[in-house]
């Protein structure tokens, strides 16, 4: 597996795309004053945002905060109620078909064509996006080893555990080399080596040119990997910029994070009845 | 621990109804009203059995077994309905298997099911009790029933759970459930063209009689008219066969929560398919081939969008020859396939609904008019590739058993409309109204979820009413092909031709166009198929 993950593989070649003002140049993702309403409450509130090219950039905020819903309206799953958002350069709303070229999506508890193989599944999806059947083939065959995935290129998806499972949207994900991966919680529920593996791929795509945005709820991993934070709670920003001045004087992003979001008082209080062994 | 179970189940059958509001909780209790009025006039026929002394013992018999039946076969088809089902459900509580089992034992009594089968069974108990003092009798043989009933039913649920568990075990249920289809076809067939159908099933009942079911059935006849020894003999059968059902359960549920399944143990490769080269989505075609092939291969591996088509295949053939048992004038057998054509291109409906929330792999993968269309027509091309095929076998076979050669170009014709129609609409409602189906496969008959049911009769109702519309110009030339000259049946055939591949060019258009600018919002409704 560790041969796996640094064999050559081709990860994508960051296209410069022309972006439609000054203000976007530098920009791989631009969100502007991005709102989502679902039965009258505001999940997304005006949320404006800009994540650098070529940054490693983690959305983090608690659950319900509206990660997903954003991540949703910027990969064009969910429409948005009002704002605009931009993919390297691109509004996402108004010409779909150039930014869906340049953004490779794994989305969260989505399902996928559970009775295709793996294997099948890439080809499929790579023929899909226009790709010629030859490139997808052999981009395929390498994504599957370099993943680990090879034993099981040729089992059905719907026998794939969540690491590969997640392996397996992170490989259709890359197939077409987007310049810009947007990625749902890619490391939720997976196992310590599949992990490692979708943690080393990443890590090669952003030194190849790439960004990567990804939400997540887990504060180390953010802190270890990402070089950009966005603290997002009650469908708003609250804190945006690279890691290190996000976190500030705190000890960890984790404290900084608990701040942010007025947490820290939960957890206390009650409770004097537990530990004891008397029943 | 029993009255926390029943008041859990009572929670879980009610909290349905509570969840609705408005005027859907009022169309809920019309519908329970014309139901509890259905069963009424059930349960009142069954007690007016009482006027044919000779018969009630015999129809209370076949009544008895197919309910036994029924609830034998629910879970293998319905798993899942009853959330108190699943005994792993209880695994980490501590209780005892035999606080368990009477606990599932009471659950299983409260709900919808236990009291339709109530209100019919007091309209048999009713129907046998011939004279009256053998109520009683009835009264606790029918009690005994309905506990064999729902005991049986938890013993194959339980045993099968594991199995049910499983992709492999949920495929097999299909299975089963064409199966039966099958049988009751070729049942209702031979029933049918039997003569003597009142004598075969009085044989039957006989027979039957000596089961547990019919056993406990004939119970009160046996004793009223002092077949004493029969009558033990029957008690014995059935309380023997209750208590054998009663201890498999017990072992069952034992095993079930002290071992642990896999759920990928039944993984293993796909079998080889051309999905891994061929053709790139550049164009219209390319992308319908593409698409086409893959729904195709996925007919083909999945067993809930294989079933349908074996079904249509079995129609095209079946159909005509259970309509026209005897020719009917001089309408050739041949037209009736007509119906397995719409059926077949009816097989196109709700395109985006089948794939579930794995939707999105389509809406992320491009955004434009070409792709767009082009999945439209593959999706269409995979309902038509196999409806055309099914429909010139079954027009061949059964033109050659039935004769009628020369009226074959006008059924075709009628066959091609009614395809390419219902087909074209399919394509049409999926873009229109598409609605979710449940994607986690746990019951065969479950096609809609919760809130969509009215979206759900909507599409399906004007697919196939759809189809039959665009057959009507064909149509009238195939009767004038009959009745006036038979070249109108050349007419048909054309007119078929024309009148399928207008509607499927037109409405495929109109549903691309449709799709690429409401991707979300139908993601967002079939998506709803992940949760049912």
């Amino acid at each position: 597996m560790t041969d796996g993950a640094t064999a050559p593989i081709s990860l994508p070649a960051f296209t410069e795309t022309g972006a439609h003002s000054a203000e976007l140049k530098g920009q791989a993702l631009a969100l502007r004053g991005l709102t989502k309403a679902f039965d009258g409450r505001t999940v997304v509130d005006h949320v404006t945002l800009d994540v650098p090219a070529g940054s490693f950039f983690g959305l983090v905020g608690p659950n319900g905060a509206g990660k997903t819903t954003t991540l949703s309206m910027v990969t064009g799953l969910l429409r948005p109620d009002s704002g605009r958002v931009f993919v390297a350069g691109v509004d996402v709303w108004a010409d779909p078909a150039t930014a869906k070229a340049r953004m490779g999506v794994l989305p969260d508890g989505l399902r996928l064509f559970e009775r295709l193989s793996g294997s099948e599944l890439l080809n499929y999806l790579g023929r899909l996006r226009g790709l010629p059947s030859e490139v997808v083939a052999q981009r395929a065959e390498e994504l599957l080893g370099v993943l680990d995935l090879s034993d099981a290129g040729t089992k059905l998806v719907a026998d794939y555990s969540t690491g590969m499972r997640k392996k397996v949207t992170l490989a259709a994900a890359l197939l077409h080399t987007p310049p810009v991966l947007l990625l749902d919680e890619p490391l939720e529920a997976v196992d310590p080596v599949s992990a490692r593996v979708i943690r080393t791929v990443l890590t090669r795509y952003t030194s190849g040119g790439g960004t990567v945005i990804f939400s997540s709820h887990v504060m180390a991993l953010v802190e270890e990997l990402c070089s950009h934070v966005a603290v997002m709670a009650a469908g708003r920003i609250v804190a945006s910029g690279d890691t290190a001045s996000v976190r500030g004087d705190a000890r960890s992003l984790d404290d900084a994070f608990i701040h942010l979001v007025g947490a820290s008082d939960a957890g206390s209080g009650g409770l004097e009845w537990l530990g004891s062994s008397q029943v | 621990m029993v009255g926390l179970f029943a008041s859990l189940k009572w929670r879980l059958v009610t909290s349905r109804l509570r969840a609705t509001k408005g005027a859907n909780r009022a169309w809920t209790v019309v519908g329970m009203v014309v139901a509890v009025a259905l069963l009424l006039f059930a349960a009142f026929g069954m007690a007016m059995l009482r006027q044919a002394p000779d018969a009630a013992p015999l129809v209370v018999t076949g009544v008895y077994v197919v309910q036994l039946l029924g609830w034998a076969l629910m879970p293998l088809v319905a798993f899942g309905i009853d959330e108190t089902v699943d005994p792993q459900r209880f695994a980490l509580l501590p209780l005892s298997t035999r606080t368990l089992q009477r606990g599932m034992l009471v659950t299983s009594l409260v709900g919808y099911l236990p009291v339709a089968n109530v209100i019919v069974m007091v309209g048999a108990v009713i129907g046998v009790s011939i004279p009256w003092w053998t109520l009683p009798i009835a009264l606790a043989a029918a009690a005994l029933q309905l506990l064999t009933c729902v005991v049986l039913s938890r013993a194959l649920s339980t045993a099968m759970s594991s199995l049910m568990s499983s992709r492999r075990g949920r495929d097999l249920g299909v299975l089963v459930g064409f199966g039966l289809i099958v049988v009751y076809m070729g049942l209702s067939s031979v029933l049918n063209n039997n003569a003597g159908i009142a004598e075969g099933a009085g044989t039957v009942a006989r027979i039957l009689a000596w089961t547990p079911p019919g056993a406990l059935a004939t119970l009160p006849h046996r004793v009223a008219t002092e077949q004493y020894g029969t009558a033990a003999a029957g008690l014995l059968i059935a309380v023997v066969f209750f208590l054998l059902v009663w201890w498999w359960w017990g072992q069952s549920l034992h095993r079930r929560l002290t071992s642990i399944t896999s759920a990928t143990s039944s993984s293993s490769p796909a079998s080889a398919s051309g999905l891994t080269s061929g053709v790139s989505a550049t164009s219209v075609a390319a992308t319908a081939q593409l698409v086409g092939r893959r729904d195709l291969l996925l007919s083909w591996r999945d067993p809930m969008r294989r079933l349908p088509w074996l079904i249509v295949a079995l129609f095209g053939v079946g159909w005509p020859f259970l309509v026209f048992r005897e020719q009917i004038g001089d309408i050739p057998t041949s037209y009736a396939v007509v119906l397995a054509a719409a059926l077949a291109g009816a097989q196109g409906a709700n395109c985006y609904g089948v794939e579930g929330s794995g939707l999105w792999l389509h809406v992320v993968a491009y955004g434009d008019r070409v792709r767009a269309r082009g999945e439209v027509l593959g999706h269409a091309m995979a309902a038509l590739v196999p409806g055309a095929a099914i429909v010139a076998v079954s027009l061949v076979v059964v033109t050659a058993i039935r004769g009628g050669w020369e009226a074959l170009p006008a059924a075709a014709g009628m066959c091609l409309a009614a395809l390419g129609g219902s087909c074209a609409l399919a394509a049409y409602t999926s873009a229109r109204i598409p609605y979710a189906m449940p994607q986690s496969r746990t019951s065969m008959f479950a096609s809609s979820v919760p809130g969509q049911k009215g979206r759900t009769a909507i599409a399906t109702l004007s697919v196939l009413v759809g189809g039959i519309v665009a057959a009507v110009p064909a149509g009238v030339c195939a009767v004038l092909a009959i009745t006036a000259d038979p070249v109108w049946g050349w007419v048909a055939l054309l007119v078929g031709v024309l009148t399928g591949a207008g509607l499927l060019v037109g409405l495929t258009r109109s549903a691309g166009r449709h799709y690429l600018e409401h991707s979300p919002e139908i993601l967002a409704v079939v998506s709803a198929g992940d949760r049912a």
